[in-house]
């Protein structure tokens, strides 16, 4: 595995994924289907959790194919530049899947429409769009045969042509993020920020779950998770904008790459947790109830994969350049 | 580093017999992986629980998720103050390590004194909020209201000085 292998390993997901979610949706719209909603959003809020790392994994994939003959840099700029537009959709998409998710929990099966899938409809619609722009301009760094032979940067049609003019250039970006000191510390105290929030109402309820403070019923609890998923996006952007300010120091990382690896599986236990019955046999449990034990192998896996995040974090420092690139 | 030309003033020469010791030159200076990114784990782990469990009392008692029972979250204070004794001692720990650097900078000062205050409130909501049985819900968050508040306000305050302590140090160590 190198990081061209693993870019394409996951690039396909978050740009076919979408598109999967989107005709779901429609679907769904159509034939008033509530399940089906339900599970295009689920596909929306996976896609966009794969799409960071997805992301990420393209810097150690321009790195390794940047210097062979044929590869054009600009191509590739311009490609991260159209990466860095879709994700910032994608996120949005999913944030706003999420909280489409959480209002419809317990509704009855006719749930309304509200403004949030009116905006999960626009913005993964978008996503779509942009996804498509972030395939075609990165098959063009290296299948020739598809397009139109050109190693020049070249915008065909007036979309391309706009888009190319909203799409930020990685370079300028990253200067922007690692400019000032003081800019670079108020990300990292707010990612300590959401990491207290997160942490705090999650392991709470991971606790309560496995049996601590069990005097307190487990659904008004529960209903702290909205803070933890605001602690969480905190995270998300103020991570991604350190990663893209400070692109090498975290991509030939291995404590960043197990992080990453730890998010990814944590999102295996939320959908646990969530769509296997788990949380149904624990949110009507009152003081004093036991909660079953597949529920507490989640919340078991929930703190510890949580610290664990925490642990490879503060180990990023320490775990620099140890990823050798051969070159 | 820099040597403190403008004013011919040294760091007191406690702060280099510390860095000079055997302990704090292995804090410092050791490829393990349980040196000083260990302490500074524990240090993060502590705050975790310190900061994360006060947060979650702070918000019941200004009104979110209303449905919590007030009364079984006095459990929660036995985490902070486990949260609190790691952060004492991998402070400590941290200051052997890196001596001059935090000594000599103003904001580890600020840092301690936002704690010190952020702990005084918090024993305060423990005092006045959790070990009075005989309080309703509705006077417990009315009593509690104010120092929730604070006690936001000063752990978000204090995790700010200690991230800031990685920016605005003046020696690394002590200058040669």
């Amino acid at each position: 595995m190198n990081f061209p292998h693993l870019h394409l390993l996951l690039n396909h997901f978050p740009i076919i994924g979408t598109v999967v979610g989107l005709g779901l949706f429609l679907i769904s719209m159509i034939g008033k289907n509530e399940d089906l909603r339900r599970a295009s959003l689920i596909i929306f809020a996976a896609m966009a959790l794969l799409a960071i790392p997805t992301f990420f994994s393209g810097n150690g994939a321009e790195g390794a194919i940047k210097k062979l003959p044929g590869v054009s840099e600009a191509m590739i700029e311009r490609h991260q530049g159209a990466a860095m537009l879709a994700l910032l959709f994608m996120e949005i998409t999913g944030a706003l899947s999420v909280a489409a998710l959480w209002k419809s929990q317990g509704i009855s099966r006719a749930a309304k429409w509200n403004w949030r899938l009116s905006a999960v409809l626009l913005f993964s619609a978008i996503t779509v769009c942009l996804m498509a722009r972030v395939g075609t301009t990165g098959g063009d760094i290296r299948h020739p045969e598809i397009g139109n032979g050109q190693e020049e940067v070249t915008e065909g049609s007036s979309l391309s042509k706009l888009l190319r003019r909203v799409e930020p250039s990685p370079e300028k970006f990253a200067e922007l993020m690692t400019a000032s000191k003081w800019w670079w510390a108020f990300m990292m105290d707010l990612h300590f920020v959401g990491l207290v929030l997160l942490i705090g109402t999650v392991g709470i309820l991971d606790l309560r779950l496995l049996g601590f403070a069990k005097q307190i019923p487990i659904d008004p609890l529960h209903k702290l998770v909205p803070w933890a998923m605001a602690g969480f996006g905190l995270n998300l952007v103020t991570g991604v904008l350190a990663f893209t300010g400070m692109q090498d120091y975290y991509t030939y990382n291995w404590a960043f790459w197990v992080k990453m690896l730890a998010i990814m599986l944590l999102g295996l236990n939320v959908a646990a947790f969530y769509l296997t019955g788990a949380f149904d046999s624990v949110r009507d449990l009152g003081p004093g109830d036991d909660a079953p034990p597949f529920a507490k192998w989640i919340a078991a896996t929930s703190l510890f994969l949580w610290f664990a995040v925490i642990t490879l974090g503060r180990y990023i420092q320490s775990y620099s350049d140890t990823i050798s690139v051969h070159k | 580093m820099s040597t403190n030309k403008e004013i011919g003033l040294a760091p007191p020469l406690f702060l280099q017999a510390i860095e000079d010791t055997g302990f704090s030159t292995w804090l410092r200076e050791s490829e393990s992986p349980f040196a000083f990114y260990f302490i500074l784990l524990f240090h993060t782990f502590g705050l975790a629980l310190l900061v994360g469990t006060n947060m979650v009392v702070d918000l019941r008692l200004l009104g979110v998720a209303r449905g919590i029972p007030l009364a079984p979250l006095k459990r929660f204070f036995s985490i902070m103050w486990i949260g609190f004794a790691i952060n004492a001692v991998t402070g400590v720990l941290l200051v052997v390590a890196y001596p001059t650097k935090s000594l000599t900078n103003p904001d580890f000062y600020v840092k301690l004194t936002v704690i010190g205050f952020a702990l005084w409130v918090m024993w305060k909501i423990r005092m006045k909020v959790f070990e009075d049985p005989s309080l309703n819900e509705a006077e417990m968050m009315e009593r509690g209201a104010a120092l929730a508040k604070w006690s936001l306000i000063l752990w978000f305050g204090a995790i700010t000085a200690g991230r800031l302590l990685a920016y605005t140090y003046k020696y690394l160590t002590y200058p040669s």
